[in-house]
């Protein structure tokens, strides 16, 4: 029985003029059923690079992904991402954009229609169908953005920093939001791995949190996150997790 | 918007008058224009015709540079060639191809007129579409890609829309420079022959040889009409709409958007039953359209080996013709070099130097009224409402169909016919010039953030201090790509400046125009000193690109780019 996914000894660099630039170096983590996972790490430390090659767009120079044992393909309909610029196509309205995963899996017009209107629901844009991005705030873009992914039912949700170009109100409703979701077990996907440089923003969600060093990206440690939903941001326990992974960053 | 309107009301009003007036003081003049409606439809066919040929290619083009690497590396530098060589000189040549292959069929002239305006609308074009898939935001990309959109779909959802604000504004471009080379493109004599297609350039041709000054206004008057009327109801509703498809930025600050002058036109098409009777004759349509792009999608994008094929079979036909070309070119050259060159060659090099002067000098006058009158109309509201129409109107009508009216200017300023044709030659290259630098330069004054403005008037900026300050290095980039673009439109109007004929007298300024003039009009043709022409106007025009131009755009944008 395979993990849903496997990072193996992912190592990343780019060269230039010959040298090398290395990312990330030997990055290793297993992500299972019900896990909500948060990387955490300084900027500029890799983390979107290794989102990026979780999800199949980039290739690591050494090491490998595996999604359900088999190695990682960048259309497969099994992951979906979510992105900190929201990525909504500006000439499709919220409908159509929640719709594009599924039309490229071939789900018929009527059955699309109905699916992406759900989850529409679900994050809460009834009413904004036939909106175009630019006419919504940044909290409503990205619930777009979640919607969108949502769609095509996943197993794995990606997400890259979701919150970090959002105003602090909006962001911290958006989080319980997707806490929400999360908790209902009908609802996809089955596990999330989230990119964040915000280190409450990462306890507040996460039930493990791995940390990463500053360039190359090593992983420092891997923390498990033990305290009760919903999580108070006030309570000692939750400031000695924060400070813990505070101390271990800087 | 209101008094736009009224204005508009009341241009139509003076032309129905003028119209009357000329109708009943020359009734010989207004016989002959009835054939016009015929004629403007003749010719505005033609122009739709090139259009669709420049549409398909541009996008085949640039989707095919940005998509394929290896492709990129040939397609680039040529289209960068092609786009910067006056097309106007290699109209005679492709003439008398396209009419020998017809036996002189009229359809052989058809051609060669729609291949003509073909190549002077797509390569800019071609370039907006390559741009705009280049820089489609990385997380847009990403995102199209980890959905799965691939093949057609990705085309459908993401280059095609990425690329339609860039191909809207080049092709409004293109559009007015096809109306250039149309006018110019309907009459034409190749060794003594002459070849005319009933159209309205040939109209206004004839009348100006004729010396027929009646005529010759009812022809630009029709003209004007033909051109603003597409411009009112297709390009500006058009380019209203491509506003939908632009990318937008996700940080905080917005850049300051340039207001197009095409936003005032919004209430166009805004004819609510029209629109909606015109949306449901289309659902079916476009229903169909949408199942039909699926049902594609799954036969050619399902499969990732027909795409590689396709795309290997793209790429090996694309090698293969641009092998033949490229040879056969160098072929006929290096035979041209072995043979001694023609005496006449010893004139190319004044001759590439007096058309270089009387450019720069009509650049020199373009430059002088325009930076202050762009700076009037950037910065002031009430002026931008009432002068921009009218400088459209004016910079819409190509100088080729203006052609006899500054004859007849220069000879009556003048009144000797040496001069006259001086005079009018650098009028000519002028009016050819003069328009990319004033819409460049309006634009460039506008895009100034208003937050700058203001501070610089609160630091007590003023008169000199603040053009040198702020608005000479603000608008440098834009008064560079006009620069590029007004040139380029020089060096094309070249062939018809130096060259001319009016009331049956040539006018004629030594020059390389009027060298390839000859080298085609010419009882006896000379191939050898049209194809060393055109090459030396070749060599000059890339080699001012490549010193000159490209390394001051680089310059420029670099350190006047306006960041916020």
């Amino acid at each position: 029985m395979h993990a849903l996914l496997e990072v193996k000894d992912v190592t990343k660099s780019y060269f230039e003029n010959g040298k090398e630039f290395k990312v990330l170096d030997l990055v290793r983590f297993d992500l299972a059923e019900r896990d909500f996972v948060c990387v955490v790490g300084p900027s500029g430390c890799g983390k979107s690079t290794l989102l990026r090659i979780i999800v199949g767009l980039d290739k690591p120079t050494s090491g490998a992904v595996l999604f359900e044992g088999e190695p990682i393909r960048a259309d497969n309909p099994q992951v979906a991402m979510v992105f900190q610029s929201f990525a909504l196509f500006p000439w499709l309205t919220v409908q159509q954009n929640v719709e594009i995963g599924l039309e490229a899996k071939g789900t018929p017009p009527e059955e699309r229609h109905r699916i992406a209107r759900k989850f529409i629901d679900a994050v809460g844009l009834t009413g904004f169908e036939d909106a175009f991005p630019r006419e919504l705030s940044g909290g409503m873009k990205q619930r777009v953005g979640i919607a969108r992914a949502l769609a095509i039912e996943p197993l794995l949700l990606c997400m890259d920093e979701p919150f970090s170009s959002l105003d602090p109100l909006t962001a911290q409703n958006l989080r319980d939001e997707i806490l929400q979701l999360w908790a209902n077990p009908d609802l996809p996907p089955k596990a999330v791995l989230m990119v964040t440089h915000a280190i409450e923003e990462a306890v507040y969600l996460a039930d493990r949190v791995i940390v990463l060093s500053s360039r190359p990206g090593r992983m420092i440690a891997e923390l498990q996150i033990d305290l009760p939903r919903p999580r108070n941001r006030k309570e000692p326990e939750f400031y000695g997790w924060v400070d813990e992974i505070y101390s271990l960053i800087v | 918007m209101r008094g736009l309107r009224r204005w508009l009301r009341y241009v139509a009003g003076v032309l129905i008058l003028a119209g009357l007036v000329v109708a009943i003081a020359f009734p010989q003049a207004a016989l002959n224009a009835i054939q016009l409606p015929l004629f403007a439809v003749f010719s505005t066919t033609r122009m739709v015709v090139a259009y669709l040929l420049s549409l398909v290619f541009a996008i085949a083009y640039g989707h095919t540079a940005a998509t394929n690497k290896r492709a990129a590396v040939v397609l680039l530098p040529v289209l960068d060639v092609l786009q910067s060589i006056p097309i106007l000189g290699f109209f005679p040549a492709a003439l008398v191809f396209f009419v020998a292959t017809f036996h002189g069929h009229p359809i052989g002239i058809e051609l060669a007129v729609v291949f003509l305006i073909f190549t002077s609308m797509s390569w800019n074009m071609a370039f907006g579409v390559y741009e705009s898939l280049t820089t489609i935001p990385q997380d847009l990309e990403a995102a199209a890609a980890s959905f799965g959109l691939r093949g057609w779909l990705r085309f459908r959802h993401l280059a095609f829309p990425a690329a339609i604000p860039k191909l809207v504004y080049n092709s409004i471009l293109s559009w007015t420079n096809g109306w250039f080379f149309l006018v110019a493109s309907e009459i034409f004599t190749a060794g003594g022959t002459e070849f005319k297609r009933p159209g309205l350039g040939a109209f206004i041709a004839v009348a100006g040889r004729n010396g027929d000054a009646a005529s010759i206004a009812i022809g630009i008057g029709v003209l004007a009409a033909v051109v603003l009327t597409l411009d009112i109801f297709l390009w500006r509703p058009l380019s209203a709409y491509s506003e939908r498809f632009r990318m937008e930025t996700v940080t905080g600050r917005e850049i300051p958007r340039v207001p197009s002058p095409y936003e005032r036109f919004r209430w166009l098409p805004r004819l609510p039953r029209l629109r909606q009777w015109t949306l449901a004759r289309l659902q079916p349509v476009a229903a169909r359209s949408h199942r039909m792009s699926l049902q594609f999608e799954r036969a050619y994008s399902g499969h990732p080996k027909v795409i590689k094929e396709v795309r290997r079979i793209d790429l090996a036909l694309f090698l293969i013709v641009f092998v033949l070309v490229v040879s056969t070119g160098l072929i006929g050259l290096a035979q041209m070099f072995l043979r001694p060159l023609p005496l006449s060659a010893a004139l190319l090099p004044t001759a590439a130097f007096l058309s270089f002067s009387r450019l720069l000098l009509a650049y020199g006058i373009a430059l002088a009224w325009t930076i202050p009158v762009a700076a009037f109309i950037g910065e002031s509201e009430r002026a931008s409402r009432y002068l921009t129409p009218a400088f459209e109107l004016f910079g819409s009508l190509p100088a080729t169909a203006l052609l006899p009216v500054i004859v007849g200017f220069a000879l009556l300023v003048t009144a000797s016919f040496g001069d006259a044709a001086q005079l009018a030659a650098v009028l000519i290259a002028l009016f050819s010039m003069q328009w990319y630098l004033l819409f460049n330069l309006i634009a460039g004054v506008r895009s100034i953030p208003d937050d700058l403005k203001e501070a610089a008037r609160s630091f007590g900026l003023r008169g000199r201090a603040y053009w040198r300050r702020l608005l000479l290095p603000a608008i440098a980039p834009s008064l560079l790509t006009g620069s590029i673009t007004a040139w380029g439109a020089g060096w094309n109007a070249l062939i018809v400046s130096e060259y001319t004929q009016y009331a049956n007298r040539p006018f004629e300024v030594p020059g390389l125009g009027s060298l390839l003039n000859h080298a085609v009009f010419d009882p006896v043709p000379d191939s050898e000193m049209l194809l060393l022409t055109i090459l030396t106007m070749i060599v000059v025009v890339l080699a001012m690109n490549k010193l000159l131009w490209r390394p001051l755009f680089r310059r420029a944008s670099q350190r006047f780019r306006l960041e916020v």
